[in-house]
């Protein structure tokens, strides 16, 4: 699970070159796409505020059943790829309306690069998770970094063929819940990270390559 | 003597700056005399002493002048500006200069659970001919201080009328009158525990019944937070106090509908005259009891005249209210005789006995009961109220002798039972087999009652269908984002659903009508004192237009509606605040309808249930006319309450400010629904007065309920089963249907 | 105008339907999730469109509106039993057809406890139990000591009860209780487990028939006040869960011996099954589940106000006028407000049938339902073995993990019970599924379950 400092660099100089995802925006379901909100190139804001109340920059509306719905953007970026053919057509669900060139925050970056320095729990099924209830509890109370779990915890809630499956812990140690890259009741492909984990005797180590990718990559 | 000179200058030059500050920069050139009184204090030395003594003395009449002038155009806001002034005395000026001895406790400055609130065991000395007489009083007030930050402006937290009170049931066990000093711009609006609304509730609610005399005084007048020490026995205010609903800043916020910042200066003054908020307004409504002269421009904290004439009033007042509780001949006596200077022509034993304090409480209720009765608007035939008082007679005898035991009531019970399952749909079920489990369980039945079986017939279809349902479209639930909610036809939301989103449990806003119509037995509303009505006491400016469009909208006179139903069998008394009529706010129509209702329930004996579908507060327009519904109606819920009856409050959507600060947060039982925001002020205001935002759920039920300001958080679909579990469980032993 | 169904279903159902459309000559428009787009019902259907969820009532009438569709199936699952479903199609401002019973039906048969109550009006058996929910533990209590009591002069042995959350179904939220003392805590349990799952904590209290066969009555109504009934099936075998894996019609064998007179009752069920759906106007297909109890008593269980995943055993059996049933046309025909056009007198019964469900499940470890890929997929071509399925047969299949496992009905014929068990032994023998699972195994199914219990059909079990 250790990250050599080379492989890191190899992986920053990845990063430098293309420090963007694209993000596909989808039609969440059937619809006619009413309204473009916003135009090729325009900037575009995930939500924001202290709390995340304020929401992100209204992107297109989709009407269903008489229901006109403002669709919005998630995450900051630029948009792209536009699909303005298809105002006032239906579209089916899962239609790729238009992309968001996100540039990577330090945070992403940090986030990215761990998955290759954590242990991971990853999703056993393609299928949808949830934090168990006690755990979710935990980090909501705690914080994350700060919350141990052992041998036979239980760590997720896997919904899978219309059951509920625990998912329990199964490694011998300690290990701090360090990072969760998945959104609870979302389906989740079968092998993708559910969550990161930090034996707790290496978390010094681990802090050691956060603050080399916040050198090398500053806010 | 130059040294005096010195002195006197600077006060002049403080006179001054006070002039500029209450009356503006541009009355009477009074900033080119500013200059010219510092060009000549800051190079005082420089002046021949002869210079010196003609200028002050100039200087001084040419002041006085001004104040003569400056009091005789006083405007409402610039009252407003007076009592806010650093220079204006403050409590602890009082304490020093009225009391003859105080010692301060539970704080000291800054080192205090909450500097804007000050108690002090008080001395005051009273001279009749060579004797001395002493008077222990406990004193109560705000503190705005002279500019000091820590004094938050004397805005009381919710741990500081915490404070409050319990120095308040200290000076009850002692047997020690109470004197409360206001100088507030409102309570501190927070939520943390016990936050800012329930606890000017429970001081109401304990001020109701304290058992000493209590005298308040007012300068600054805020509101709710004026209110958490303003129920007294006998009301004083500064001749340039105000008194009122809401500061002129946020009325005119609220008129112009600003979201941030500043409202237009005009307007703000504009909002200071529209809301009568002066001592002589005040004592026209009957809102106080005696205005306290001041000298022009008001009173600053070195004018000893001020306080010597203060503390005669509040020896007179206190004197009053005893005197009230004995015989009436030696309070005329006393009133012939004049007390208007130091020497006292007799003395008063402030010490109360039993019978005297039950005068005194019962003096209290009656002297709110009466207050602003006058602006009760009520278009009632003589025939009416005739029909009236013999309906609530016979109600009364009719529950004396049926329901005084409930074995009378099981047959009720069951005929209900019957009617309910006979014609209920299987939609109606989770609503009608609690109660008969309930029932069953309290009755202590083995096995249930023989029930008929349920018909297919049409009447199944609920009879009341929300005009809400009548649309073929679909919404989207507000935490669809959280909690991945489909969206809802609108038929199924707001008929069987009862506008609850079935996936999250989101409640929906619903018009009030569907409560009258799915909560209590069907055909049992029967509302009364429909003829009050809200109107414009204080004539503000566009204010009668608004009210006419809100009876034409809604075809009610108020926003409250008072009725007696039942549920379950179970007869009550019941009032709903309204949101489609003006949002639920509450004026004088509101709180006497309240009143009226809750006497109702406690003369048949019966449970008392308020219904909140929405409150925005008082009713800014009524000025406080408005505000004293607060202390009138928590006296009535004291009084109910006492009487061993059942007071359940239900909160759904917005409940804020007045109403939950007082006759709402003071019930035993109170319960939200499921989505309701319910607290003391909105976001708006707390950025305002904290400089803080607060997180979007800051007043959620939820959080209400963590911070304990309810009992239980609803949900709507289980609202009539929960209720009638509520009335079978709950309350006092004066319930008709109690053993 | 033209009718168009909307195919509101996924899989098998859905490529009946298509049948059956295609065999009335009416248009139909199929709707999918992404992850069904390898399925045949997709392959095979000219128009489609792709949707969020079956189970979003929305975007089906969005596709149906769009699609100019006149009617809507729901098949089996999903929404086929939610009567708002079928209310909102029929109310909407551009109405639709529902291919299905009236939605009043569907809500008052498909509530057990409304419809039990109602059943013991009309002096139809239920099993002995409450009628109406039970909220509190006290009431829970001195209900199931009455019943206990009610059970033991039934001649019970050693009687035990089911606590069932009123809201559940298909062995969610059900537990049995074997003493007074369990009682309480098991109350409790179930009351909370159902207030979590399914937001309404009713809970209902029903002795348990220890050993019994589970029959069911296969009804079809027209909108014309015409009712026939095309038998009776025997769902006895089931996975631990109560979820039925072998049928068989007719439900009754005249190879097996009775302790009672086996068509007395069978004609009992029918006739109490038909009188049920009068009171309804019921008007379309429906199944009415009951149990039969080893010494010849009877109970009805619940209505399935559906086309049913077996229906096609009872199919294979009925000939009206020698020509054999397709009850999916039939309910097609129905809901179009078709007259049946014959009578109970023209239905003959003859042969029996067996349907096998073919799942990915592992029946060693609690019938864990499995994932993976269907590598091979193959059954002998015989004309008495009908293979409804919606895995493709040329390429690999990956099974969606958002559905049941469920990968075949394989419908077997034979003139007789013996005839139709051996055909069904020799198919077990000689279909071929090979997958694997995710981490490279060998997939399970539930074939050597399937066979082992063949041997059990028209047995009484224990529950």
């Amino acid at each position: 699970m250790k990250i050599e400092y080379e492989h890191l660099n190899v992986i920053l100089q990845k990063f430098k070159a293309n420090p963007y995802k694209i993000f596909k925006v989808n039609t969440i379901h059937t619809g006619y796409i009413r309204d473009f909100l916003v135009k090729e190139g325009d900037e575009v804001k995930g939500p924001s505020g202290k709390w995340l109340e304020k929401p992100g920059t209204s992107l297109f509306v989709l009407e269903r059943e008489k229901n006109l719905k403002t669709i919005r953007a998630h995450i900051n970026g630029w948009v792209q790829n536009l699909r303005t053919d298809l105002l006032n057509r239906f579209v089916e669900a899962e239609e790729t309306i238009l992309e968001i060139k996100h540039p990577l925050s330090q945070q992403e970056i940090i986030s990215e690069i761990l998955l290759s320095a954590l242990y991971l729990v990853k999703a056993p099924e393609t299928a949808k998770y949830v934090l168990s209830p006690g755990l979710a509890a935990k980090i909501e109370k705690e914080g994350l970094h700060k919350v141990k779990i052992k041998k036979g915890d239980e760590l997720l809630i896997m919904t899978f063929m219309k059951r509920e499956t625990p998912i329990f812990f199964e490694e011998d140690g300690v290990f701090l819940i360090y990072n969760i890259y998945f959104k609870p009741f979302q389906l989740i492909e079968r092998g993708q990270p559910l969550i990161g984990l930090c034996p707790e005797e290496q978390l010094p180590y681990l802090e050691k390559i956060v603050s080399r990718i916040r050198e090398e990559w500053p806010l | 003597m130059k040294i005096e000179l010195y002195k006197t200058l600077k006060n002049l030059l403080e006179t001054a700056t006070y002039i500029r500050d209450i009356k503006g920069e541009d009355f009477f050139e009074i900033t080119s005399l500013i200059n010219k009184i510092s060009e000549v204090y800051d190079n005082f030395y420089q002046y021949e002493p002869s210079y010196l003594e003609n200028f002050v003395k100039k200087t001084k009449e040419q002041l006085d002048i001004l104040l003569d002038q400056g009091e005789k155009t006083l405007t409402p806001y610039e009252i407003v500006k007076i009592t806010r002034h650093p220079q204006r005395f403050t409590l602890q000026d009082i304490l020093e200069n009225v009391y003859d001895s105080y010692m301060e406790l539970g704080g000291e400055g800054e080192i205090n659970i909450d500097p804007a609130v000050v108690c002090a065991k008080a001395m005051l000395v009273r001279k009749v001919g060579d004797e001395i007489f002493f008077h222990q009083v406990m004193v109560i007030g705000h503190e705005k201080g002279h500019g000091e930050e820590f004094r938050e402006g004397g805005s009381a937290k919710p741990w500081g009328n915490e404070k409050a009170l319990r120095y308040m049931k200290m000076a009850e066990t002692e047997g020690i009158p109470i004197h409360f000093f206001i100088f507030t711009p409102g309570a501190y609006p927070i939520e943390d525990y016990p936050g800012a609304a329930q606890q000017i509730a429970k001081n109401l609610y304990h001020m109701a019944k304290l058992r000493v005399p209590t005298i308040a005084f007012i300068s600054e007048g805020g509101s709710g937070g004026a209110e958490a020490i303003g129920l007294a026995d006998m009301r004083l205010m500064a001749e340039k106090g105000y008194y009122s609903v809401i500061s002129p800043e946020g009325a005119a916020a609220i008129e112009a509908k600003i979201k941030d910042g500043r409202p237009p200066r005009e307007l703000v003054e504009k909002c200071a005259r529209s809301l009568k908020l002066t001592a002589k307004d005040n004592l026209r409504f009957g809102t106080i009891d005696k205005i306290i002269p001041e000298p022009p421009l008001g009173a600053r904290r070195k004018d000893c005249e001020f306080f010597k004439r203060l503390k005669i009033e509040l020896i007179r007042a206190t004197d009053e209210v005893i005197l009230q509780t004995r015989s009436i001949k030696f309070l005329r006596k006393y009133a012939v005789s004049k007390q208007e200077t130091e020497n006292f022509k007799y003395y008063v034993n402030w010490d109360l006995d039993e019978d005297e304090i039950e005068i005194l409480i019962e003096n209290r209720y009656k002297k709110y009961r009466k207050m602003t009765q006058w602006a009760v608007h009520e278009n009632k035939t003589l025939f009416k109220s005739f029909f009236d008082l013999g309906h609530t007679i016979s109600v009364k005898l009719k529950n004396e002798i049926n329901y005084k035991i409930l074995k009378q009531g099981q047959k009720t019970f069951k005929k209900f039972l019957n009617e309910l399952t006979s014609e209920s749909t299987l939609l109606l079920k989770p609503v009608s087999d609690p109660i008969k489990t309930v029932y069953n369980l309290i009755v202590g039945k083995k096995t249930g009652p023989k029930l008929i079986t349920p018909s297919l017939q049409d009447d199944d279809i609920p009879t009341y269908v929300s005009p809400l349902a009548l649309e073929d479209k679909t919404i989207t639930c507000p935490q669809s984002e959280k909690y991945s909610c489909p969206d809802l036809w609108v038929p199924d939301l707001y008929g069987e659903f009862c506008g609850v989103c079935p996936n999250c449990g989101y409640h929906f806003p619903l018009e009030y009508k569907w409560y009258l119509n799915n909560i209590f037995d069907k055909n049992s509303i029967r509302t009364f004192n429909d003829e009050i009505t809200s109107t414009n006491p204080l004539e503000f400016e566009g204010y009668a237009e608004k009210l006419k469009a809100a009876r034409e909208k809604t075809g009610l006179n108020s926003s409250l509606i008072s009725f007696e139903a039942k549920i379950g069998g179970i007869s009550l008394i019941a009032v709903m605040l309204i949101a489609e009529f003006r949002q639920g706010t509450v004026g004088v129509a509101e709180g006497e309808k309240f009143i009226r209702a809750i006497e109702l329930a406690k003369l048949t004996r019966r449970p008392f249930l308020a219904l909140v579908h929405t409150t925005g507060g008082i009713r800014i327009h009524e000025g406080t006319i408005g505000v004293v519904q607060m202390p009138r109606c928590t006296m009535a819920v004291r009084d109910y309450v006492d009487e061993g009856g059942l007071y359940i409050v239900v909160y759904d959507n917005n409940s804020y400010a007045g109403p939950v600060a007082s006759f709402l947060g003071s019930a035993p039982y109170q319960f939200a629904l499921k989505s309701t925001r319910l607290g003391f002020a909105g976001p708006r205001v707390i950025r305002e007065t904290t400089g803080q935002d607060v997180p979007p759920d800051y007043h959620s039920a939820e959080n209400a309920l963590k911070r304990g300001h309810i009992q239980g958080i609803w949900d709507r679909r289980e609202l009539r089963k929960k209720l009638f579990t509520a009335l079978l469980t709950m309350g006092g032993k004066n319930l008709y249907y109690r053993w | 105008m033209k009718e168009k169904i909307l195919i509101a279903n996924r899989g098998e159902i859905a490529l009946r339907i298509m049948e059956a459309c295609k065999d009335l000559g009416i248009d139909y428009v199929v709707i999918y999730t992404k992850e069904d787009v390898e399925s045949l019902h997709v392959r095979y259907a000219k128009e489609k469109y792709r949707i969020c969820d079956y189970r979003d009532m929305n975007d089906l009438l969005a596709v149906a509106d769009e699609s100019g569709c006149t009617a809507v199936h729901p098949g089996y699952g999903f929404l086929s039993e939610n009567f708002r479903f079928a209310r909102r199609v029929v109310k909407r401002s551009r109405p639709l057809i529902f291919v299905g019973p009236s939605w009043e039906a569907i809500r008052d048969l498909g509530n057990k406890l409304f419809m039990k109550k109602l059943a013991k009006d009309l002096g139809i058996p239920v099993i002995p139990g409450t009628t109406e929910p039970v909220y509190n533990e006290i009431e829970a209590e001195l209900k199931a000591e009455e019943l206990l009591e009610e059970l033991a002069s039934l001649g019970i042995q050693k009687p035990s009860l089911l606590v069932k959350a009123v809201a559940g179904g298909g062995g969610m939220g059900i537990e049995e209780v074997k003493s007074l003392e369990e009682l309480r805590p098991t109350f409790r349990k179930i009351k909370a487990y159902a207030k979590r799952l399914f937001g309404d904590e009713g809970v209902i209290i029903e002795g348990k028939i220890p050993v019994f066969q589970h029959l069911e009555v296969q009804l079809l109504g027209s909108k014309h006040g015409e009712y026939v009934h095309f038998g009776t099936r025997n769902c006895t075998i089931q996975s631990p869960h109560k979820q039925k894996r072998i049928e068989i019609a007719p439900g009754f064998s005249s190879q097996e011996t009775y302790s009672f007179d086996p068509n007395k009752v069978e004609k009992e069920i029918i006739d109490y099954s038909i009188k049920l759906a009068k009171a309804f106007n019921y008007d379309s297909v429906g199944t009415w589940e009951w149990l039969v109890t080893p010494d010849g008593k009877y109970y009805l269980m619940e209505v399935n106000t559906r086309i049913q995943v077996e229906n096609e055993i009872s199919a294979k059996i009925s000939f009206i006028r020698n020509k054999q049933v397709n009850l999916i046309k039939e309910q097609i025909r129905v809901a179009f407000g078709e007259k049946l056009g014959y009578s109970q007198k023209d239905i003959e019964f003859k042969g029996t049938s067996i349907e096998y469900r073919l799942i990915a499940e592992d029946t060693k470890r609690g019938f864990i339902p499995l994932s993976g890929t269907i590598t091979k997929f193959s059954w002998p071509e015989v004309p008495w073995l009908t293979m409804r399925t919606h895995v493709p047969q040329d390429k690999p299949y990956t099974i969606p993990t958002q559905f049941d496992p469920n990968l075949a009905l394989a419908i077997v014929y034979g003139e007789n019970f013996e005839e139709a068990k051996k055909r069904g032994l020799t198919l077990l023998d000689q279909v071929i599924i090979e997958g694997v699972t995710p981490d490279g195994k060998e997939l399970e199914t539930n074939l050597s379950f399937l066979k082992e219990k063949t041997e059990f059909l028209y047995k009484f079990l224990e529950a």
